[in-house]
């Protein structure tokens, strides 16, 4: 019998005293939360679900038997054998690593990559770091992309009218095409391709419209990073684009422009403007960033000052500043419709960016009208930065015709062949155009693509392609330089490249891409040819190859002409909606859709997993009615969207534009303009691989010819549906806690005036000395020593635990940079290619399965949860202008780690150099230390998600076995590949780690040389950063990288009340906003709502160590005067005061 | 008083402790086999496709163990040798012999020689020779007296205590590094200072010490 445990009743003061709260549910006391209560887990986290009783004991009878032939065959271990090579392989030692220079294409760019083989066999992609303007970062892209080599999905054989077709044949069928329009100069013949940068192609093309000059060679990207070539005609009036260096601005307006993520440069904006804003001592600079935007993007969440405004009033915005900055007539008329708020908020920016002439930057979003990337260049222009902040170079002109006009022409009747190069129009062309129609009634279509998807089977030939990593090419970065793509494996496949496919249309001698690309390159080159190749191909990048720079000059006339192009935006209202197409963070265009990775990858700003979903602002649903009303503290709790442990149960709603309508979950986001409704693209794919067909929603159908970004005039109507949205985050508000701890640079209770702010904030402030008696500062001692003495000395004393044994050499900790993080989610999938992540699929993400080890969490703050919030009404309404901080969180590797003392089995423990260990073969798979880790960064194995299909994972061992041989070649032959039932968390690639240390011993030999040097070890998440916001290292090395930025004033520690002691920690967030600007404010909101929160009676506000002490101040007082402690305990209480008035000025407080 | 135990109960003792007693054979006998050499598989001497002679080729004709597994220095893994390896000399030698079949068939086609694996970890242990070979562990001490093996077998148990004595322990078990690839060698034969105190000379200079914690192996 079960024992009951009867509480007595609570006492009076217990009733009427202060309450406190365990969670927003139980606050609210809704009756999930009441059935919540007496389940240990959360629901769905433990049951079996879809497999009843008498079902389950079929399934166990079943593996007990499986169990039992298992066990009789496994009293000997099988044989197995060894393999050496037949004849030895130059450079390859077996068990040891080899990196090849290469480079991924996308678009009209390149990212340069170092890849990681094992015995010709690509795992893992690095950044090249011999492409400064990288520094050896990727994208997420990039880090995604080795699983798409060996995706079972990808189109495995070339076909001919649906039947498999030899190399022979395929071969054939190009050089007939070629043939057959060699009579009339092919006419008849066109050829539809994606965007692309290798100058090897372009000579290709080049050859091949000279032999084919009736042709039609058209090129169509269904989404821009960069301003089209068009567009860019029309503007700067020759073949030209920007180059931005934000590393020389300190003030950036970015106009709709999402510069940290959809721009093909962003690792090299992100590192540079990174570069801008870190901040080491009081006296350092930091730049301002303001941006105006209609969505919330990474950009907009890294923002001092931003401006919702919608997309088809940015020309007016521009046109306003313009006028402003320039003082020109041109752009005046067209800057009407800006209401005086945003007036106001324009001639503060203008006042502060006239300050900074040849030190600010003004960028454009690429999906804006010329005149707004005109008006952009006057600005720039009048505030000198051309030449500063800004290059223009010359890009080779592009004479493709567009997708319409090659539309047009096949509606003629003209076109008898084409010839689909990539790209896949069926599903992404302009809707207007009925493409799929239109393919289907070209006679001859041959397809080249990588997977067998829509517009394959509307064609009459498929040629697979051949993944980047089994061809070889040659492509352009951003800035011009010209980067090697070199083979890593055989095509597994028999894919072809590109470059190949019209080779021989062209007919030509040479067809192999090796040839081709050899003559390119050397022909560029000087000296011995061969020489130049190897050098090229080994360093990865063509020196002084880059575009060469340009001067722009725009006429009077043509900025009138300009001005003038752009209808005047209209007012929009709820019944009167902007739409804007963007592209998916993680899908792109929908090219990366069959990729697991990508899409179990949360959406940065939303965090919902495996799907899209239609944003709208919290505004416009409550005009709609249809805004949750009561919601505490969440997005949405009540009826509408409810949340109920990861589900998001959102409403299904239609987008009514032009008489086509789209359907698509509602997720109400904070952040967007008022009237803007964001489609993210990419999504609702039908016609693609096992993982990606009919996951989210396509929005491709409302999108036309003529408004490809954003259009106005669309309705949106409820229906009655709902949809389960996996959002891996439904909480969005840090409760006035300290978790992230944000100051702004100047001003009252500012960085500046109190470097060790993050100090003051928070429950250690509060509570004794956690560090014993050796946590008391020593006398005269400086801070950076007393830090450094601090994270490097161990054991610390005053635990009830015994401190683990930390004898070893190294002591290793991590250091995470809040305030240069932008978001990106690159080291999510760098963690997840390196430490063999599995993915789980929607249905468990649904349940809070997911097994990424490092996650970023999005907070927004808007300043307004107060004290009432912990026992009344709290936070009623979903901020409509949040800030937004967000913060990478993996295992934090605490030294007092509480997983360790609830494991019966003791299968985490320490090793002696700090790592927080689980050796997965002693697992019993309690999930004790996951229930026990005040983090939630442990990761359970609920399913052999390693050996067993995502869609039959509830079959157990009965199921259809297995991970098809072709992913198992990704995996990373150095970490353990997981089996059910174990717990697993960021183990700092400990492999890495070990074999640092043994190279480190190997090359020491009969030395006591084994003290590894600091810089040799970067994690799978350091390596990928673009703004090196983590860094890694040994934490007893006073001049390590990590010792010298936990030593900062900002270093605080996560939840450093609980004592655990977290070797990784963080350093605070600032912010720089303007005091001048209207909507100023003198804390962060986080700040405001921890201060409100924690002291509604108006206690002071925190400073610091002259006010409450850092660690272990208690102890003895702080003896320091030194420039980066906020000085005495008066000093600070005046600060008090004035932190609380600005509170009060702000409406912070009542 | 209704009767609460119906008569078959009278059994119930005897039946308990046969119970306790085939419980108790079945547990001695489990542990009695798992910690037997029969099951680390101490002994283990599988017929290979080609009849290689360790004996033959090391103890008489004197080949390094490193002209062969020619990668043991540089990389975790101790390396088989590839058939190209085998026909720089018996291109020469032996030319014609049928025991060597396999081996021309594999230099000429290039598909490899399966060789059977006789010392194998378990997956989630990462053993790295290269640390241990080019620190004073030598050849012999986890794969025995492989010089005098007319066909190599498992000669030590490799378990985890079998690590384990070792790291808790090193000094026993180093040499000169010169002396590592050299299997006749024994710790009597040092010259000068004892054996032990050159150990110890050398752990401390050369600051061994192999880890004992789980992060060490098991990744």
């Amino acid at each position: 019998m079960k024992r009951k445990v009867n509480h007595p009743a609570p006492s009076q003061s217990e009733l009427n005293g202060p309450k406190y709260w365990r969670s927003l549910d139980e606050l609210a006391a809704t009756p999930g939360f009441q059935e919540h209560l007496e389940r240990e887990f959360p629901q769905g986290a433990s049951t079996l679900e879809g497999v009843d009783r008498r079902q389950f004991f079929k399934l166990m009878a079943a593996s007990f038997a499986l169990g039992g032939i298992g066990l009789a065959a496994g009293c000997r271990r099988p044989e197995a054998y060894i393999l050496p090579y037949g004849k030895s392989v130059e450079g390859i030692i077996p068990g040891l690593p080899l990196y090849f220079a290469t480079a991924m294409p996308i678009r009209k760019v390149a990212v340069p990559l170092l890849a990681e083989t094992h015995q010709g066999r690509p795992t893992k992609l690095e950044g090249n770091p011999t492409y400064t303007p990288f520094g050896g970062s990727t994208s997420l892209h990039a880090q995604a992309a080795v699983l798409d080599l060996y995706d079972p999905d990808r189109a495995t054989s070339h076909t001919l009218k649906g039947a498999p077709a030899t190399h022979g044949a395929i071969q054939d069928k190009l050089a007939s095409i070629g043939s057959a329009y060699a009579g009339n100069g092919g006419a008849g013949l066109a050829f539809l391709s994606e965007e692309f940068s290798s100058p090897t192609l372009a000579a290709l093309v080049g050859r091949l419209r000279a032999k084919f000059p009736q042709a039609i060679w058209a090129e169509y990207e269904p989404l821009h990073d960069e301003l089209d070539s068009r567009t860019a005609q029309e503007v700067y009036g020759a073949s030209i684009k920007p180059v931005y260096h934000f590393r020389n601005a300190k003030r950036i307006v970015a106009i709709d422009a999402d510069f940290l993520k959809a721009d093909a440069a962003n690792l090299y904006h992100a590192r540079d403007f990174a570069n801008g804003r870190r901040v080491t001592s009081r006296e350092d600079d930091m730049n301002r960033l303001y941006v105006a935007e209609s969505r919330l993007t990474l950009t907009g969440s890294m923002a001092d000052h931003r401006l919702r405004l919608a997309t088809s009033h940015m020309f007016a915005f521009a046109a306003a500043l313009a006028a402003r900055i320039g003082g020109a007539d041109t752009f005046g008329a067209a800057a009407e419709g800006i209401d005086a708020n945003t007036q106001k908020w324009i001639d503060a920016l203008a006042a502060d960016l006239a300050e900074h002439r040849g030190q600010s930057l003004v960028i454009a979003g690429a999906h804006l009208p010329a005149a707004a990337h005109a008006a952009v260049h006057a600005i720039n222009v009048a505030l000198g930065n051309v030449g500063q902040t800004i290059d223009y170079v010359t890009v080779p002109q592009s004479n493709a015709s567009t997708i319409v006009e090659l539309a047009s022409a096949i509606k003629a009747g003209s076109v008898k062949t084409l010839v689909v190069l990539g790209g896949n129009p069926v599903y992404n062309a302009p809707a207007d155009l009925e493409w799929e129609k239109l393919q289907a009634s070209v006679p001859d279509v041959v397809r080249y693509g990588y997977y067998v998807d829509g517009t394959t089977k509307k064609a009459h030939a498929h040629i697979a392609a051949a993944h980047f990593l089994e061809s070889w090419g040659d492509a352009r970065t951003v800035d011009g330089t010209i980067v090697p793509i070199q083979p890593m494996i055989l095509p597994l496949f028999n894919g072809l490249t590109v470059l190949e496919v019209l080779a021989r249309i062209n007919g030509e001698s040479t067809t192999d891409p090796y040839t081709l690309v050899y003559q390119t390159i050397t022909g560029l080159t000087s000296g011995p040819a061969d020489k130049a190749f190897r050098r090229f191909l080994h360093d990865g990048v063509l020196e002084n190859s880059a575009y060469p720079k340009a001067t722009v000059a725009i006429g009077a006339s043509a900025y009138a002409r300009l001005a003038g192009s752009v209808p005047k935006a209209e007012t929009l209202s709820k019944d009167k909606l902007e739409v804007v197409f963007a592209a998916d963070h993680k899908m792109d265009d929908g090219r990366f859709a069959n990729n697991g990775w990508l899409q179990e990858l949360p959406d940065p700003i939303t965090k919902i997993s495996w799907d899209n979903a239609i944003l709208v602002s919290p505004r416009l649903a409550r005009e709609l009615g249809k805004a949750p009303t009561g919601a505490i503290l969440q997005v949405a709790r009540v009826e509408e969207n409810e949340f109920e442990i990861g589900k998001e149960i959102a409403p299904i709603v239609e987008v009514t534009l032009n008489g086509h309508t789209v359907r698509g979950p509602l997720h109400i986001q904070p952040g967007l303009s008022n009237y803007t409704i964001v489609l993210p693209l990419g999504y609702g794919r039908q016609d693609t691989g096992r993982v990606g067909t009919n996951q989210g929603h396509n929005f491709y159908s409302l999108r036309t010819s003529q408004n490809p970004y954003y259009v106005t005039g669309a309705k949106l109507t409820y229906t009655s549906e709902v949809y389960k949205l996996a959002n891996v985050q439904e909480h969005w508000s840090m409760e006035g806690r300290d978790i992230i701890r944000e100051a702004n640079l100047e001003g009252e209770g500012s960085y500046r005036e109190n470097p060790a702010y993050v100090k003051g904030i928070g429950m250690e402030s509060h509570s004794p000395a956690m560090l014993g008696l050796q946590g008391a500062r020593l006398e005269g001692e400086s801070d950076e020593d007393y830090a450094r003495r601090i994270h490097a000395g161990t054991p610390r004393g005053n635990s009830l635990y015994e401190n683990p044994n930390y004898k070893g050499i190294h002591q290793w900790g991590m250091n995470i940079d809040l305030n240069t993080c932008v978001g990106c989610n690159a080291c999510v999938i760098a963690c997840q290619a390196e430490n063999n992540i599995p993915i789980v699929g929607k249905e468990q993400v649904l349940r809070g399965r997911e097994m990424h080890w490092i996650r970023l969490d999005r907070y927004y703050s808007d300043g307004k949860a107060d004290a009432a919030a912990f026992g009344g009404d709290g936070n009623r309404e979903i901020p409509e202008d949040p800030q937004v901080s967000l913060q990478p969180m993996a295992c934090v590797h605490c030294e007092l780690a509480p997983c360790e003392t609830v494991c019966p089995v003791n299968a985490t423990v320490h090793d002696d150099e700090g790592i927080n260990a689980m050796a997965y073969n002693r697992c019993i798979g309690t999930r004790y230390c996951a229930n026990n880790c005040p983090y939630k960064v442990r990761r359970f194995n609920f399913f052999d998600f390693n050996k067993r299909q995502l869609d039959s994972l509830y079959m157990g061992p009965i199921g259809p076995g297995g991970t098809p041989e072709l992913i198992k070649m990704q995996k990373n032959p150095n970490v353990t590949v997981r089996m059910r039932g174990v717990m697993e968390k960021c183990t700092y690639c400990i492999q890495r780690v070990q074999a640092a240390k043994i190279q480190q011993k190997v090359k020491a030999r009969d030395s006591g040389d084994v003290k590894i040097p600091d810089g040799t070890i970067h994690t799978a998440c350091q390596q990928v950063c673009p703004v090196n916001a983590i860094v890694f290292g040994d934490i007893t090395d006073p001049n390590s990288a990590v010792s010298k930025a936990k030593a900062r004033s900002q270093d605080y520690a996560v939840l450093g009340y609980l004592n655990t002691r977290p070797r990784t920690t963080y350093l605070g967030k600032l912010r720089n906003p303007n005091p001048k600007m209207p909507d100023y404010v003198g804390l962060p909101y986080s700040r405001t709502e921890y201060e409100r929160k924690n002291h509604p009676g108006g206690h002071n506000a925190h400073t610091g160590e002259g006010a409450h002490g850092g660690e272990g101040a208690h102890d003895k007082p702080s003896t320091s005067e030194g420039e980066s402690t906020s000085g005495s305990g008066k000093r600070s209480e005046e600060h008090g005061h004035t932190v609380l008035e600005t509170l009060k000025k702000i409406g912070g407080l009542s | 008083m209704s009767k609460i135990f119906p008569k078959s109960a009278n059994k119930l003792p005897l039946q308990i402790i046969i119970f306790i007693f085939v419980f108790v054979g079945v547990v001695t006998a489990a542990t009695a086999y798992y910690s037997t050499p029969k099951y680390t598989r101490v002994g283990y001497a599988p017929i290979q496709p080609v009849p290689y002679s360790h004996k033959l080729h090391v103890g008489q004709l004197g080949l390094d163990c490193r002209y062969c597994h020619s990668n043991v220095e540089k990389s975790g893994v101790a390396n088989l040798p590839t058939a190209q390896t085998c026909m720089n000399c018996h291109s020469h030698i032996k030319t014609d012999s049928p025991l060597l079949a396999p081996v021309r068939a594999s230099y000429a086609s290039g598909d490899p020689i399966p060789w059977k694996r006789i010392h194998q970890t378990p997956d989630y242990v990462y053993f790295n020779h290269s640390v241990h070979v080019n620190r004073g562990v030598s050849c012999y001490e986890c794969h025995g007296q492989i010089n005098e093996m007319e066909v190599v077998q498992h000669a030590k148990p490799l378990s985890m205590s079998f690590c384990l004595d070792c790291h808790r322990n090193p000094a026993p078990h180093l040499r000169p590094l010169d002396q590592v690839t050299n299997l006749n060698w024994r710790p009597e034969q040092m010259t000068g200072e004892s054996h032990a105190e050159w150990a110890k000379n050398f752990v401390t200079k050369n600051k061994i010490t192999p880890p004992q914690t789980c992060t060490g192996c098991h990744r």
